[in-house]
């Protein structure tokens, strides 16, 4: 079959970097094609080409056979190619009919908008989607982020998108979100339109795609169909070369309890948290999303302290009130939300990895800025941080090297306990991988660490011991050797699945 | 390896500075003055640049913490109002409470201090956004200046005190000194302290820098106090330059001020600013003010030209700053 788009030979090159050298790639109409690669590896710069945002250094761009060129967005638009970024790009503040109809609104003919014919086209949109569960009228912000996301396919195919991008569209989306979305992508796909899906999840890709791409730092590697390749394969192709472990666990040697806490509540989603953290050992936190997870967290970190109840290091109680607090006492935490809560994007590398020390750095509370650029380029280097210098600002790294820049930032701190919250959300295998190595060299150093994920492979995979959290209250807790995926799984969902049956 | 790879080109040690904020400002500046200075005499004479100097103290003072707070995404609009009030308190506790003159000096920085406090309690405790807290004491502390003065102005200064107003030290008037000193202590906290630091990252993202266990309330209150101080003292030094207190004195002062952080470079949105921008832009709107005035230009046409100015400034230095930085991101905005 002709395919829809093709790309030959494409090459770009930033100031000092070789973005994409010599990559080809097709996709189809009525197919998913999945792009993968680790950090740096040139996916989101080739999307970019594609929808018009860069252009290509050399290279050929082929829609439907003809050879084109775009140079911006809109002309790629106009081609049917529509983009779905990973930050929404939607009006939070307007209705769903008018962000569906952003630009294009139906007008009546004396030229202003036709309120009742654009919602009516609004739902037929939707409801040619499969999707009657949306309100046009509400605004957007209203929504949660998978219906955001629907909204925005919506918006694509109501300018008759051909060839629909999709870049992370997971990475923050719920699991019940998930499945509606495969629904609807692989719904799109049997109308014949082709989808370029971007994840770092493989086995979204597996269950998804069709046929696979792998690029490598900057690099076409190759092209499979799906059912001729496996996990492995693809993870090697990747990285180039086999990981034969995902979860590198160390083995420790469990000391000391360093943090305990005591019948710890904040209300509504910490209630009466009793828990003991040794030196030396990884504790998975488990749990649905508004388990009240990080809720626990932010109370032990001070962030939103506790109402009641105590918390002890090294058996003696300790007040904490604030964050600074906390990270006095040799407590860490790595939040959640590495673009909102854990980074200043618009600062430097070195500016976020002392941001939280610099009073420790400062002479007197004169900044230090030889130590901060030490420190940062200790960072860089302990971590492997793909940054150029120290001097780079933060949001120009990928999501990976965002990711060890928060948590340079708090080890910096020499913290005793480190507490990681979702630490490798939304991050490729390669980073996903060293973050999992570095927290093991952690806890044989004898650090205490609780890490909280909502990937139970990642959780039983890294964890020495496993508590499970569901609406504000611990329920379980498991031995690494008793945990398995249907065991924590059960005591994560088990009221949850009473309730809807109920 | 990295996919939206551009940083910083490292440049020519000159060429940085040039092509920084402060520096093409500094260029507008020096081209308004060469050009101002080809129409009349008078304009280019040490005598009316100090002359200027001293003029343009009280709005250089209030545009110090000014630059602060704007540079933590706030905003405050009751600096001309506190100015008002603490001269009138000056005025008001030395000839009606009998206080001696020098403690009189001393009520009108603390009512500065308490107003600052005010509205840093409010911001920071209530959580009342900056603009809409400072938009209401703006009124409530120029109402209070009226209500206290009785509309009545206090004269009869003795001379000492009418010395830092209108005296001079080393042949440069004696407020531009404070100002000057000031502004180098305001700089060098800004760019070099934890606690400057702590304001971009405050600016840039405040969550995070919660997250970061910097202590956000603490610092916010202590700018808009700092705020309150500076309109104190700039009351201060206003009622020994002018010989008199009136209870609408630094009326409009906060428009002024806050044009001249913005034209100095410091974002309206947060995050970045200096105090070196905010002094350029202090300078560079009393020396408009000043020549246009000199050349004969009267005083709405001069207005005009200042907006213009101002826009036109902002506009160079946009342009500036992204050929700089490159393209960032897909802007869909």
């Amino acid at each position: 079959m002709e395919p829809l788009l093709r790309l030959e030979h494409i090459d770009k090159s930033f100031p000092g970097v070789r973005a994409l050298v010599d990559v080809q790639f097709d996709v189809r109409p009525g197919e998913v094609h999945a792009l993968l690669g680790e950090n740096g590896a040139g996916k989101s710069t080739l999307i970019k080409i594609i929808s018009g945002v860069y252009s290509a250094d050399t290279g050929d761009i082929f829609v439907e056979g003809q050879e084109v060129e775009f140079s911006n967005p809109r002309e790629a638009q106009s081609r049917g190619i529509a983009t779905i970024y990973q930050e929404l790009l939607l009006y939070p503040e307007l209705s769903v009919a008018e962000n569906i109809f952003m630009g294009h609104a139906p007008r009546t003919r004396f030229g202003m908008i036709d309120w009742p014919k654009m919602r009516e086209q609004a739902v037929e949109i939707l409801s040619s989607l499969d999707i009657h569960d949306i309100d046009v009228t509400r605004n957007v912000g209203t929504l949660t982020v998978g219906n955001r996301q629907r909204v925005e396919i919506a918006k694509a195919l109501s300018q008759n998108a051909r060839l629909l991008i999709m870049d992370e569209p997971t990475a923050a989306l719920t699991e019940a979100d998930v499945q509606r979305l495969f629904g609807l992508v692989r719904l799109l796909r049997d109308r014949g339109v082709a989808v370029i899906y971007i994840s770092h999840r493989l086995d979204e890709v597996f269950m998804l795609a069709d046929r696979v791409t792998v690029l490598r730092d900057g690099q076409y590697v190759g092209t499979r169909g799906i059912e001729d390749t496996s996990e492995d394969d693809l993870i090697s192709m990747m990285v180039g070369r086999t990981i034969d472990d995902l979860f590198p666990k160390l083995d420790t040697t469990v000391g000391e309890a360093i943090l305990e806490l005591r019948g710890l509540t904040r209300r509504p989603l910490t209630k009466d948290i009793s828990l003991k953290l040794h030196a030396g050992e990884i504790v998975g936190l488990a749990g649905l999303v508004g388990s009240g997870r990080s809720e626990l967290a932010q109370a032990v970190f001070g962030f939103t302290p506790a109402e009641s109840g105590e918390i002890l290091l090294d058996g003696r109680q300790v007040q904490i009130r604030h964050p600074g607090h906390a990270m006095n006492l040799g407590i860490a935490y790595v939040p959640e939300d590495r673009g909102t809560q854990g980074l200043i994007r618009q600062m430097t590398v070195r500016e976020n990895v002392s941001l939280a020390i610099l009073k420790t750095l400062a002479r007197g509370s004169i900044v230090n800025r030889d130590a901060e650029r030490e420190l940062a380029q200790r960072s860089i280097g302990q971590l492997n941080i793909r940054a150029y210098s120290t001097e780079q600002v933060v949001n120009k790294l990928s999501g990976g090297n965002q990711q060890k820049v928060v948590v340079s930032k708090w080890l910096a701190s020499k913290p005793r306990v480190l507490i990681m919250d979702e630490p490798t959300r939304g991050i490729d295998v390669g980073a996903k991988a060293e973050i999992h190595r570095l927290m093991s060299e952690l806890a044989q150093q004898g650090m205490a660490i609780l890490m909280i994920s909502s990937e139970l492979p990642e959780v039983l995979g890294m964890s020495d011991r496993i508590l499970v959290m569901r609406q504000g209250q611990l329920v379980a807790e498991f031995a690494r050797d008793e945990a398995t995926q249907e065991n924590v799984a059960t005591a994560m969902m088990s009221e949850a699945a009473t309730e809807v049956q109920a | 390896m990295n996919e939206a790879g551009q940083t910083r080109r490292p440049g020519s040690r000159f060429h940085d500075l040039l092509f920084s904020q402060e520096g093409v400002l500094l260029v507008i500046l020096v081209l308004s003055v060469l050009l101002l200075s080809t129409r009349t005499d008078v304009f280019l004479t040490v005598d009316n640049l100090l002359n200027q100097g001293r003029l343009l103290t009280e709005i250089g003072l209030l545009a110090l913490p000014m630059t602060y707070i704007i540079i933590t995404g706030g905003i405050d609009l009751s600096v001309g109002s506190i100015f008002g009030l603490s001269a009138i308190m000056l005025g008001h506790s030395w000839q009606n409470w009998g206080l001696p003159l020098e403690y009189a000096i001393f009520v009108a920085l603390l009512t500065g201090v308490l107003c600052g406090l005010v509205n840093g309690l409010f911001i920071v405790r209530v959580g009342v956004p900056p603009l809409i807290m400072t938009l209401a004491t703006l009124a409530l502390f120029r109402g209070m200046a009226l209500g206290i003065s009785q509309g009545r102005s206090a004269r009869g200064y003795p001379d000492w005190f009418l010395e830092l107003g209108a005296g001079e030290f080393l042949g440069v008037p004696n407020q531009l000194w404070i100002l000057v000193l000031a502004a180098v202590i305001a700089a060098f906290i800004l760019a070099r302290t934890v606690f400057g630091r702590s304001l971009y990252a405050i600016g840039n993202n405040e969550l995070g820098a919660r997250f970061s266990g910097i202590p956000v309330g603490r610092n916010k209150l202590l700018i808009y106090t700092f705020s309150g101080l500076m309109a104190g003292l700039g009351g201060y030094i206003f009622v020994s330059r002018v010989t008199t207190t009136r209870s609408d004195m630094g009326t409009g002062h906060e428009l002024d001020v806050i044009a001249a952080v913005v034209l100095g470079g410091t974002s309206i949105f947060g995050g970045t600013g200096s105090i070196a921008g905010t002094m350029i832009g202090v300078v560079l709107i009393q020396l408009l003010k000043n020549g246009l005035a000199l050349t004969g230009v009267t005083g709405d046409a001069t207005i005009v030209v200042i907006g213009t100015v101002l826009i036109f400034a902002i506009l160079v230095n946009n342009y500036v700053q992204r050929r700089r930085s490159g393209e960032s991101g897909a802007g869909a905005a």
